[in-house]
């Protein structure tokens, strides 16, 4: 199969819409068709980032296993924006699994040598 | 030049459902070909074919059914987003004990991998939200 | 590769901030939807580079009464552009 960079942008929070779990499944979708995949996490996205979440106390899945199940398919590195980190005053120490955190210029990068961007 | 959608807004609640389909009209009166048009999430419900509307409202799962059906375009709504809103086709709504059929004539049930594909095959995957 | 990036939310959410942060030089900007208010006063836009084409659909404008409002850098656009646009940047990033 023919094989195409996806670069996923995932920048919502994680229990207040499903948008979330919509960008996931889709790149993980993606990996299982063995395609180069990227997972940025900007803006509220970052929330999702965050450990000791619990969402069973709001009858839903913790996203953090669904972020987990990332590196299983394949996708080695979740990325992250700085200045999204920045804004809301998170840094690596705050998040839940290990992440590459890119600056500016890195990001642009990466949307640039794309050949897709999916950005839900 | 190839293209394929991904829907992913309601046609009941926001604009971009619209602007998806006054889009692929517009690729297609121009000889473009659109490989697949993919609906995901809340876009799901443009393939809900008992959508009703006031007589002086466009009925957008009507108008893209006869679209699709028209230039022999392909259609999919994600299984688990359909599921989930009650989207069903003559074998999921047996398989699920249901007594109504809910999908849109022109429109397919079927999982992401449909994306992906319509990502690879297409030169350009524009998205709608 | 350029890109095309369409933005369809009011500036009100600084969507745009965000947008800006993976514009390259020479992408393109159409702005659609709620979106086409970045266009009228007062302009958001000051920021993006002249390197960068602003564009706004039409059908959009006229529809929230902007058409006559909209500030010189931008240049409306139809639905038939909207996809010569498209075609134009080799991706289209959608922002929402």
């Amino acid at each position: 199969m023919q094989q195409k960079s996806l670069t996923f942008i995932t920048r919502q929070a994680p229990y207040g819409s499903n948008k979330a779990k919509l960008v996931i499944d889709a790149a993980l979708a993606a990996a299982v068709f063995e395609q180069q995949v990227n997972f940025l996490f900007m803006d509220d996205g970052v929330f999702q980032l965050v450990q000791n979440q619990t969402a069973e106390s709001i009858s839903s899945k913790t996203i953090g296993r669904a972020l987990e199940t990332l590196e299983l398919y394949g996708i080695e590195q979740a990325l992250v924006d700085s200045v999204s980190l920045e804004e809301r005053a998170l840094s690596a120490e705050d998040l839940a699994i290990p992440v590459k955190i890119l600056n500016v210029e890195q990001v642009r990068q990466l949307a640039a040598r794309s050949d897709v961007v999916i950005n839900l | 030049m190839k293209f394929s959608l991904l829907v992913s807004t309601s046609p009941a609640s926001s604009q971009g459902a619209m602007t998806a389909y006054q889009f692929a009209r517009a690729a297609v009166s121009q000889g473009h070909e659109i490989y697949r048009v993919f609906f995901y999430g809340d876009g799901v419900l443009n393939a809900n074919a008992l959508s009703t509307v006031p007589q002086d409202e466009i009925n957008l799962p009507r108008a893209w059914d006869e679209f699709l059906t028209n230039h022999n375009i392909e259609s999919v709504a994600c299984v688990s987003s359909a599921l989930i809103r009650g989207i069903l086709d003559s074998d999921e709504s047996a398989r699920h004990k249901m007594t109504g059929v809910s999908l849109l004539e022109s429109t397919q049930i079927a999982g992401l991998g449909q994306l992906v594909d319509a990502s690879i095959q297409s030169e350009r995957l524009i998205s709608f939200a | 590769m350029s890109a095309l990036h369409t933005i369809s939310v009011s500036p009100t959410n600084g969507l745009i901030n965000s947008c800006l942060r993976l514009v390259c030089p020479g992408d393109g900007i159409l702005f659609i939807q709620d979106g086409v208010y970045h266009c009228c006063p007062p302009c958001l836009l000051d920021s993006v580079s002249q390197d960068n084409a602003l564009f706004a659909l039409r059908e959009d404008l006229l529809a929230r009464g902007l058409l006559c409002k909209i500030s010189e850098r931008i240049t409306p656009v139809g639905f038939g552009r909207f996809v010569e646009l498209t075609i134009d940047y080799d991706k289209v990033i959608s922002w929402s």
